[in-house]
């Protein structure tokens, strides 16, 4: 229900800034002129799907969701070179399970990560863009079993993703996005399907 | 150049990862497993002990093989093993052995720890070549000959590949000197059939060559002690199973039945591991490497219990609590009565003095310090020195050092060259 909300929040603020954006002029990701650089806010929320099924042992008898909510913040710097570069953060859950040990008592565990990503991106045609970046997450346990348990641990990782954005103002556009999230400590990462609201807030 | 970097993603992306593995063969052997087929007793293993020569086999064995006699207790089934600490590239067997008739066969694998390289050993004494002497209630005679003769091969492959041995001397035991097997008898990462600091790789530590156990002690969360080398859950200790973080964030509780080693076990308390040493293995010493800031009293209290059950069924076992730093050594002072506490202590001679430690540990990186162990000895303390791995080394300082012990990953390694000396 939570995911719902957020959600619907997220498309009335795409909507509402949309409408703000009268300019003729679309936005794009390529360079708008020489000498001119810009900082561009990519909001993004969807789905995450963790591939492996390695993570979640037989002796368990687990009952993994494999399918999680994502939702990521990256900044830009657009400057007057196709390339770009910029940081990227936000929260996942690589993946949760239920689990009965072998005495039949029954828990949860969930592995999340906050990822802190310095990116690099390219525009490969006008609406077509390609990111890859490398950081670190900050990966962390929830367990619920005889008792609970929030521990972190730090790890490095990567990421690679592709975007097309729609232009819905001069200023704003509205986009999908496909990404790779992967920490090394997990020895896997998720594959996500995203919205994006992309709003260039500072221009100069 | 765009559509390069897209495809060179992708391979990165979707590439695999090489995975190591040295599994222990099938040892399926008709005659052996045969009706007939009776497993040797302790007095006829001990007899095939010694330094043998490869007249065949040399070329992966190397020259010479110190030839090694173990057991390992659970309940009241005793198995025995006999194990051939090889010359060439940290190599060995292991192997039982059965007699039919008046003939010895020995069934097992060859391993070598430089790689991954394993496979079968088929081995036979026969009533000529030794087998009815073994077998005889007699001792043996320095002149009695044993000739071991039979086949290995490689990994699952039907052996095919001639082996003869000759025993050539008694194993060199003229010095008491203590084997120190690393993480409980050898490293996760080496591809051992047991994980490291677990209770299934102690009882197997003896047939590696080792005398004795190093084993790393940690702190759960509601303060009992486990084995456990890492600071924090990961993969390379454990199945992927979602946990990760410092491993004192959990209950002992939520380790049992949650975490597996990579082998499947579970992490096993000290209590756990102490009761294998004394009650299922012919070890002698348990060197406890503490891994965590905080009272030591629990260890002491175990160290206590498991010293007083050894004597109660005639062993002798020494357990010493580690000191390996400065915050374990203050720890250690804050025990009643600490001068009078087993330690091996890893710092400055001064502060082995300080606490009285009946063993300096220095590390190898000191060089073998001829003139500092002999100060040491003089005081009525032992040296031991870690963590020596390569056999060149490992030669040099049992040829030209005076320690009293080594803890190495590869304790056939240290066995072979102990055992040879002459």
């Amino acid at each position: 229900m939570q995911n719902n909300k957020l959600f619907l929040l997220f498309v009335l603020l795409s909507l509402g800034m949309a409408s703000t954006a009268q300019e003729t002029d679309e936005f794009t990701s390529r360079p708008t002129g020489r000498g001119e650089y810009s900082l561009v806010a990519y909001a993004s929320g969807g789905f995450g799907y963790f591939p492996s099924d390695k993570g979640t042992p037989a002796y368990l008898q687990p009952v993994k969701t494999k399918w999680n909510t994502v939702g990521t913040l990256r900044i830009m710097w657009h400057t007057d070179r196709l390339l770009k570069a910029g940081i990227e953060t936000g929260y996942i859950t690589f993946y949760s399970y239920k689990l009965r040990d072998s005495a039949g008592r029954t828990g949860k565990i969930a592995l999340n990560a906050t990822p802190i990503l310095l990116e690099f991106s390219m525009s490969l045609k006008n609406r077509f863009n390609i990111f890859a970046g490398t950081g670190l997450y900050i990966l962390n346990t929830k367990l619920d079993y005889d008792g609970k348990v929030n521990s972190n641990k730090l790890s490095s990782g990567w990421m690679l993703a592709a975007s097309y954005i729609y232009p819905i103002g001069k200023k704003v556009g509205l986009g999908t996005e496909v990404k790779w999230l992967y920490a090394t400590e997990t020895s896997n990462g998720s594959v996500c399907g995203q919205i994006q609201l992309v709003w260039r807030f500072l221009k100069w | 150049m765009k559509y390069f970097f897209i495809l060179t993603s992708f391979a990165f992306l979707f590439s695999c990862r090489r995975t190591f593995e040295a599994p222990i063969p099938d040892l399926a052997w008709d005659n052996f497993n045969s009706l007939s087929a009776v497993r040797l007793q302790n007095t006829q293993g001990q007899k095939m002990e010694g330094i043998y020569s490869f007249s065949d086999g040399s070329l992966d064995f190397g020259t010479e093989a110190a030839v090694k006699w173990s057991y390992t207790a659970i309940g009241s089934d005793t198995t025995y093993h006999l194990s051939f600490f090889c010359q060439k590239d940290v190599s060995y067997f292991i192997c039982e052995g059965k007699r039919v008739d008046s003939s010895i066969l020995l069934n097992g694998y060859w391993r070598r720890m430089i790689g991954t390289e394993t496979g079968r050993v088929r081995l036979t004494i026969t009533q000529q070549n030794g087998g009815a002497k073994i077998l005889s209630a007699l001792p043996l005679a320095s002149t009695d000959n044993i000739v071991i003769t039979g086949v290995y091969g490689d990994g699952e492959a039907v052996p095919d590949q001639p082996i003869q041995l000759q025993k050539m001397r008694p194993l060199f035991r003229a010095t008491p000197f203590e084997i120190i097997a690393h993480r409980g008898g050898g490293r996760t990462s080496d591809l051992l059939p047991a994980s490291e600091n677990s209770v299934e790789i102690i009882r197997m530590a003896s047939r590696f060559g080792a005398t004795g156990v190093e084993i790393d002690v940690r702190m759960t969360s509601d303060g009992v002690p486990i084995l456990y080398h890492d600071g924090t859950l990961n993969e390379r200790l454990i199945q992927k199973n979602g946990m990760i973080g410092p491993i004192e964030n959990y209950s002992y509780a939520q380790l049992s039945a949650l975490v597996r080693l990579i082998k499947g076990e579970r992490i096993p308390t000290l209590r756990e591991a102490l009761n294998a040493v004394v009650y299922n293995t012919p070890l002698r010493y348990v060197w406890l490497d503490t891994k965590y800031v905080g009272s030591l009293q629990k260890v002491r209290d175990l160290q206590v219990e498991f010293l007083q059950k050894a004597t109660a069924i005639g062993r002798s076992v020494t357990i010493t609590i580690g000191l390996p730093d400065r915050d374990a050594f203050e720890s250690f002072k804050k025990l009643p009565n600490y001068q009078n506490i087993p330690s091996v202590n890893e710092l400055t001679r001064e502060e082995v003095r300080e606490v009285n430690s009946p063993i300096w540990a220095p590390r190898f990186t000191l060089g073998l310090q001829n003139a500092e162990v002999a100060a040491v000895h003089a005081e009525g303390r032992k040296v031991f020195v870690w963590t020596l791995d390569i056999p060149a080394s490992i030669q040099e300082y049992l040829t030209n050092g005076q320690f009293d012990g080594i803890l190495s990953n590869y304790p056939s390694a240290v066995a072979y060259y102990y055992y040879a000396k002459q």
